[in-house]
């Protein structure tokens, strides 16, 4: 009664590649059918929307090229899209251009609040990866009702900017325009704080990522030429292809803001033994982790002692406020400590008594 | 300021929402971190520390010692290793002892009364057969290892240890996209999945939590351990010349084991890359002080804590699936049992993943509590194969004391080698029981992870027992 086993084996085989076919998450036919399901036609619409608005706020003029480009579409597709969209009182269509209804605005802010208020949400509340924000949100703001979307908002504080610099427009429609200059126009040695990156392209977003860059940062030009942009950012020099730096937008400090700050070096480079003053917690630690830092006593002023290290290299223990805690290379790095020696701790801690 | 009253509120809530934009997106952690400083600031100033120092050295100087890059993880096997001995040899004595009560000394008492009392055979058979002695079986076995099991596991958390197996351990569980934490919720696993996954709540991130509640079955809990045992000494430890059977059946039970901890990393590396895909998101631990356990305090709780779980769980779930299993071996239809109609229905899938139908429909209604499985698994062969000498009637559960007795009836029931090794593979790789199920209900809030959690293993024990069974066969066919 018994099958055969190598028949077995072989269906088996077949039937497990199958099911991996239908169900692999992100590659299995089941996600695929179910993105395509998203992507529906109203998705598309209201990709439109969005690249029409965001061109006519960057004062750019769309077209079918442009739309279809944007959007992965034919240009018929495009032109049908673009009827559709004026049938539905959306988009004003004269002569060869087209702009948006005073409807279609609303309706473009709307899509763009909840894209932005997404990627806010991902960046503070969630693990995923900044390189993943843009994409999850592309997706997910066309689920997202109006209703949802408030109390998303309110969730998070109401909070005015996306985890880009990009402004959120309000409940009510209101958003203001991003200032700011792209850093290719700094002028040299001029000293300014990074406001803007840029999520797309891709390629490019992941290379400023890979720099270490973060809003909020200060920026300092040193040489700009055709060929590289190289400057001062979070205690490191980097060095740029003008067309990626570009993509970063910075906004010149007036002389009374400078404030002058160590840069001091990461927690994670100090070795046993050693001893640092916490200068801050970098800007990309938000939400809960930064608040669970702090609970830490992880401020600035905070004498730390580097204990011991884990067996397995990671995690390493260190000394804070008479506790002993441990914590990941990846959050020590984005932790800025000056370096102390032993001499001089002691009585840095009696004075303050 | 002459036109100060003029401003209506409208006006104020608009000249504040437009200031707002000017403060940044940051603004609110820029006030908290104010907050914070202030905070130590004062507290500093305030709170004056006479010359405590003492412990620190004598701290130091053990973790020098258990997270050294030499001694860390041997002491930790050695003390773990030393833990499980103690749990599985040490409560043989007890086990027996309470089972000589309930099932020796109160049974036949219960037997002889309903007698006297004329009451009719099936309500007899139903609550004692059925009902009283699944929840004594229950009793017997599980109480003795649990009570043991987690004191011991209590002190070590008393003295400190824990946390610094956490961070030892909490490489490995990164490079898996989880959280060093899990390593204690697992640990608490090899006690009682229930208990694992109610161990998460250290785990502050809602993902890497569930990643750690979704492989805890893969811990392999108390209730599997004596079937393991079993199952590893009476086939397993049969291969080899009598000296060395007891070594090698217990590495065989080492094994599936580890292998239980390899399929931890595997499945949490898997889901951290798939549905619960995502970077770690906050990872802090502490390493409190070490300090001398309370060792009274925590017997005395620990141990009544344990019992009135154990007492809980035999209750509510092991009660009525005797009830299950007395009912499907007595009720008839056209002269055969339930029991029975199930198990030829489920046998030609039982054998070709090289288990059987008795087995499948012992992990059917052991579902509750996977302590039951042998006795069912005994209880259906002798009712299957018609051998007799065995038990007191169908569908009462029963134990024999003689291993070559037992030998006998599984070979009776057609099993072999194969059987064996898949049943211990099936045992640590299938879904969880119904307290586990229902605490990652209770614990996660979601139904969907849940079932996640319940039909993963399940999907993934039958796919490795079936292929374990093709490839056998092929093996043993060339062979």
């Amino acid at each position: 009664m018994n099958p055969d086993p190598l028949t077995a084996l072989i269906i088996g085989i077949l039937f497990l590649a199958l099911l991996s076919f239908l169900f692999l998450p992100d590659k299995g036919l089941y996600f695929k059918w179910k993105q395509a399901r998203i992507l529906s036609e109203r998705a598309l619409s209201e990709d439109a929307l969005k690249h029409i608005f965001l061109c006519e706020q960057e004062n750019r003029k769309p077209s079918l090229d442009s739309l279809a480009g944007v959007l992965k579409i034919s240009r018929d597709q495009a032109a049908n899209l673009l009827n559709h969209l004026e049938t539905l009182g959306l988009l004003d269509v004269s002569g060869s251009g087209f702009q948006l209804t005073s409807d279609g605005h609303d309706y473009a802010l709307r899509i763009i609040r909840a894209h932005r208020l997404w990627e806010r949400y991902l960046a503070d509340e969630t693990g995923y990866h900044a390189a993943e924000w843009h994409d999850r949100a592309e997706l997910h703001e066309h689920l997202l009702t109006t209703e949802a979307v408030n109390s998303l908002s309110s969730q998070l504080g109401n909070p005015r900017y996306d985890p880009h610099g990009d402004p959120i427009p309000t409940a009510t429609g209101g958003m203001i325009r991003p200032e700011g200059i792209p850093l290719t126009s700094l002028p040299v040695d001029k000293v300014a704080k990074i406001v803007h990156l840029e999520d797309e392209p891709e390629m490019v977003y992941a290379q400023l990522l890979a720099e270490g860059l973060q809003l909020g940062m200060e920026v300092r030009l040193i040489e700009f030429s055709p060929q590289r942009v190289r400057f001062w950012a979070g205690g490191d020099e980097h060095i740029l292809a003008p067309i990626v730096a570009a993509n970063i937008t910075v906004l010149p400090l007036k002389e009374e803001e400078i404030v002058p700050s160590e840069i001091g070096e990461p927690l994670s480079s100090l070795n046993l033994g050693e001893s640092g003053e916490v200068l801050e917690i970098s800007p990309s630690i938000r939400g809960a982790e930064r608040r669970r830092l702090m609970d830490l006593g992880i401020l600035p002023g905070t004498i730390i002692d580097v204990e011991m290290r884990s067996p397995s290299g990671d995690p390493t223990a260190y000394r804070i406020r008479g506790a002993v805690i441990a914590l990941r290379i990846e959050q020590a790095h984005n932790i800025r400590v000056k370096k102390v020696r032993q001499e001089e701790r002691q009585p840095a801690m009696v004075s303050k008594n | 300021m002459s036109d100060q009253h003029d401003i209506t509120p409208e006006q104020l809530l608009k000249e504040a929402q437009d200031l707002r934009w000017e403060v940044g997106g940051d603004f609110h952690e820029k006030l908290m971190e104010t907050i914070y400083t202030d905070a130590a600031k004062i507290a500093e100033r305030a709170i004056t520390r006479p010359g405590e120092k003492s412990n620190f050295d004598l701290d130091r100087a053990i973790d020098s010692v258990v997270t050294s890059r030499v001694w860390g993880f041997p002491i930790m096997v050695l003390l773990f290793t030393f833990i499980f001995w103690l749990t599985i040899s040490g409560a043989n004595y007890p086990s027996k002892l309470i089972s000589d009560v309930l099932l020796g000394t109160v049974r036949p008492f219960l037997k002889t009364l309903a007698a006297n009392l004329n009451i009719p055979w099936w309500i007899d058979g139903l609550v004692i057969d059925g009902m009283y002695l699944s929840t004594a079986w229950v009793i017997s076995v599980m109480l003795p290892p649990m009570a043991i099991f987690f004191p011991l596991f209590t002190l070590l958390e008393d003295f400190g240890y824990l946390p610094r197996l956490a961070f030892n351990f909490d490489n490995i569980f990164k490079r898996a996209g989880a959280h060093g934490k899990q390593a204690l919720s697992m640990m608490m696993g090899f006690g009682c999945n229930a208990a694992g996954i109610i161990a998460t709540r250290i785990i502050d991130s809602p993902r890497e939590r569930l990643i750690a509640m979704i492989t805890n079955n893969f811990a392999l809990c108390n209730g599997r351990w004596p079937t393991q045992i079993l199952i590893a000494t009476l086939f397993i430890g049969a291969l080899v010349p009598a000296h060395i059977a007891g070594l090698i059946s217990a590495l065989a039970v080492v094994g599936i084991a580890v292998l239980g901890v390899l399929l931890t990393f595997v499945v949490s590396w898997a889901l951290s890359r798939t549905v619960l895909k995502g970077e770690v998101s906050t990872f802090s631990l502490e390493l409190p002080p070490y300090r001398p356990p309370r060792i009274l305090q925590t017997l005395y709780t620990s141990i009544i804590d344990r019992t009135i779980y154990v007492l809980w769980r035999a209750i509510v779930f092991a009660m009525p699936a005797g009830a299950v299993i007395w009912l499907s071996a007595n009720i008839k239809i056209t002269g055969i049992s339930i029991a029975e109609y199930l198990v030829n229905f489920l046998n030609p899938v039982g054998i070709l993943i090289g288990l059987n139908g008795v087995i499948l429909v012992a992990y059917i209604v052991a579902i509750p509590a996977n302590e039951i499985v042998i006795p069912t698994v005994l209880m259906l062969t002798v009712l299957i194969t018609g051998a007799k000498g065995f038990g007191s009637g169908s569908g009462v559960i029963f134990e024999i004391q003689s291993n070559t007795e037992m030998l006998s009836l599984f070979n009776a029931g057609g099993w072999t080698l194969l059987t064996a090794v898949n049943l211990m593979l099936f045992s640590l790789i299938h879904n969880p029981c119904s307290t586990t199920i229902y605490t990652m209900y209770k614990e996660s809030g979601s139904l969907k992870w849940t079932i996640v959690g319940a039909l993963l293993p399940l999907g993934m024990g039958i796919v490795v027992t079936f292929f374990v069974a093709q490839i056998w066969r092929l093996v043993a066919n060339i062979v």
